[in-house]
C-alpha cells in the first residue's frame, strides 16, 4: 500500500467537529475522575486544603463565594455536573449550555488548583474549551461553519505555539543541545532516576533524541502546509505524547493535546 | 492568504525567544495564568527546589530526639493503565509543583520577609505535618528545609539551603 501524495486530503468540518468534541469529553472526563478520587488530598491532613489556599483570593465577597463552593458536597455535586456535561457533549455535540458550563467550571477547577493542578494540561485544555466556546458564541454572529473556522483556528494556533516554542527554547539550550538535559531531566522523573545502564544513558542517544525532538517541535508550523503532513505530523506527536506518558508519568498530556488533532488536520486542508 | 498570516506569527513568536518583555504580575494573574500559557517545558537545566522534612520525639525527659532528613519527593511505578487513570502520580506531579512555586515565591520576596506570610509556605508546613504525622504517630516537633539540589546527566553536583523553617509543634 503507497500514501497517494497527489490527491489533496481535507478533513470535513462536521468529522473534525465531532472527533474534537468526543476526544476532549474523554481527556476531561478522564480529568474529573481523577479529581475525584483525589478528595481526600483536598481535606484534613491533605495537601490541598482550602482553609489554607483561600487566603490567595484577594477580594472578599469572592472569597467567601468559594467557600461555599468549595465545600466538599458542593464540590462534589461540581464533579459530577462536569462529568454530566461532557456526557452530553459526547452524546449529543457542544451546545452553548454545555461548553458555558465547562468553561465557568474550569475556571472554578483552576481557581481550586491555585492556578493549574498540572500545568501544562490545564493550559491545552482551555484552549480547547475557549475554542469551543469562540465557536458557540460566533454561532450566534455568523455562520456556523465561520464561527467553527474561528475555534478550530484559536486551537490549532496554540497548539502548533505549544510544539514551536517547546522546541525553540531547547534549541537555544547548550544543555539540551548536547543531550545532557534529557538525561537530567528523566532522572529527576516522577518514575526515575533511570537505571545506571539504562540505554538512554548512553550519550549519542541522548544527543540524537535531542535533536530530534528540537527538529521536530521546531518544525511544527510546516504541519499546516498540508493535511496529509499534518496527519503524519499528529502521529508522530501522539508517539511522542505516549512516551513523555511513559517516562514522566504526564497522562494528562497525552489526552490534551490529541484532542486539538482534528483541529490541526482540519485547518492544515485549509490552506 | 492564510499561510501569510501563519507564516508572519510564527515569525513574531521567533522574535519573542529573543526580545523580552515585563513580567506582569497579579493575584488574579496567578490563579487565572492558564489564560497566558509560555509552552516553555523541560527547558531550564539548573538549581531544582527540593523539600526535606524531619520529626522530633521528645523523651521523658522532654529532649527531643530528631530523625534523619528526609526527602519528600514524589517517586510512582509506570503502569500502561495509568494512561486512563493516574491519579496518585498526578498529586505527587501537583506537589512538586507547590514546591516550584514555594521557591519562586521566597526567590520574588523582598530582604527580611517573613516567607510564613505566603500561603505556598503554610501549605507546604501543612503538608509536612501530614505526611510525618502518618509516618511518626508519636512525633511532637516538624521542620523543614528547602534545599536548591543542581544535578548534571551522572547524578547530584552541589546542593544549598535555601530555607529551613522554625521548629513546628504539633498542631
Amino acid at each position: 500500500m503507497t500514501v497517494d501524495w497527489s490527491t489533496p486530503f481535507v478533513l470535513s468540518l462536521p468529522l473534525a467537529i465531532r472527533s474534537l468534541e468526543l476526544l476532549f469529553a474523554l481527556s476531561v472526563g478522564i480529568q474529573t475522575l481523577e479529581f475525584w478520587r483525589l478528595r481526600p488530598a483536598m481535606q484534613n491532613d491533605g495537601l490541598w486544603v482550602w482553609a489554607i489556599q483561600r487566603k490567595d483570593i484577594p477580594t472578599p465577597w469572592i472569597r467567601l463565594s468559594l467557600d461555599v463552593l468549595f465545600t466538599p458536597k458542593m464540590f462534589n455535586v461540581l464533579l459530577l455536573s462536569r462529568l454530566l456535561a461532557l456526557i452530553s457533549m459526547a452524546a449529543q455535540g457542544s451546545n452553548l449550555l454545555n461548553v458555558s458550563f465547562l468553561f465557568v467550571s474550569n475556571l472554578a477547577m483552576l481557581v481550586r488548583w491555585r492556578g493549574a493542578f498540572n500545568g501544562g494540561s490545564d493550559f491545552m485544555t482551555l484552549v480547547v474549551l475557549t475554542g469551543l466556546l469562540i465557536a458557540q458564541v460566533a454561532n450566534y454572529f455568523t455562520t456556523s461553519d465561520m464561527a467553527w473556522r474561528a475555534g478550530f483556528w484559536y486551537i490549532t494556533i496554540q497548539s502548533i505555539t505549544s510544539y514551536f516554542m517547546s522546541g525553540s527554547v531547547k534549541l537555544l539550550k547548550p544543555e539540551w543541545r548536547n543531550g545532557s538535559a534529557m538525561i537530567i531531566f528523566l532522572n529527576a522523573s516522577i518514575h526515575g532516576p533511570l537505571r545506571a545502564d539504562h540505554w538512554l544513558r548512553k550519550p549519542w542517544v541522548a544527543v540524537v533524541g535531542s535533536w530530534s525532538l528540537i527538529l521536530w517541535e521546531g518544525a511544527a508550523p510546516l504541519a499546516l502546509l498540508d493535511a496529509k503532513l499534518a496527519v503524519v505530523f499528529c502521529i508522530i506527536a501522539a508517539l511522542f505524547h505516549f512516551l513523555v506518558f511513559w517516562f514522566f508519568g504526564l497522562n494528562r498530556f497525552f489526552w490534551a493535546w490529541i484532542s486539538t488533532f482534528p483541529a490541526i488536520i482540519w485547518c492544515a486542508g485549509q490552506i | 492568504m492564510t499561510i501569510y498570516w501563519v507564516i508572519a506569527y510564527f515569525l513574531v513568536l521567533a522574535l519573542t525567544l529573543i526580545y523580552k518583555t515585563p513580567i506582569v504580575q497579579g493575584p488574579w494573574l496567578f490563579l487565572f495564568r492558564s489564560f497566558f500559557p509560555n509552552w516553555k517545558f523541560f527547558h531550564a537545566v539548573g538549581y531544582v527546589p527540593h523539600l526535606y522534612a524531619r520529626a522530633a520525639l521528645a523523651n521523658p525527659k522532654a529532649e527531643r530526639t530528631w530523625t534523619e532528613w528526609e526527602h519528600l519527593y514524589p517517586r510512582t511505578s509506570q503502569s500502561f493503565w495509568q494512561l486512563f487513570h493516574n491519579p496518585v502520580t498526578n498529586l505527587g506531579l501537583a506537589q512538586q509543583n507547590l514546591i516550584d512555586h514555594f521557591w519562586a515565591d521566597l526567590n520574588d520576596a523582598p530582604e527580611g520577609c517573613d516567607p510564613r506570610q505566603f500561603v505556598s509556605y503554610q501549605m507546604v508546613a501543612h503538608f509536612v505535618q501530614g505526611v510525618l504525622k502518618h509516618k511518626y504517630p508519636e512525633h511532637s516537633h516538624t521542620q523543614f528545609e528547602l534545599r536548591m539540589l543542581l544535578d548534571n546527566a551522572s547524578g547530584n553536583v552541589h546542593t544549598h539551603v535555601m530555607l529551613t523553617s522554625p521548629e513546628e509543634a504539633r498542631l
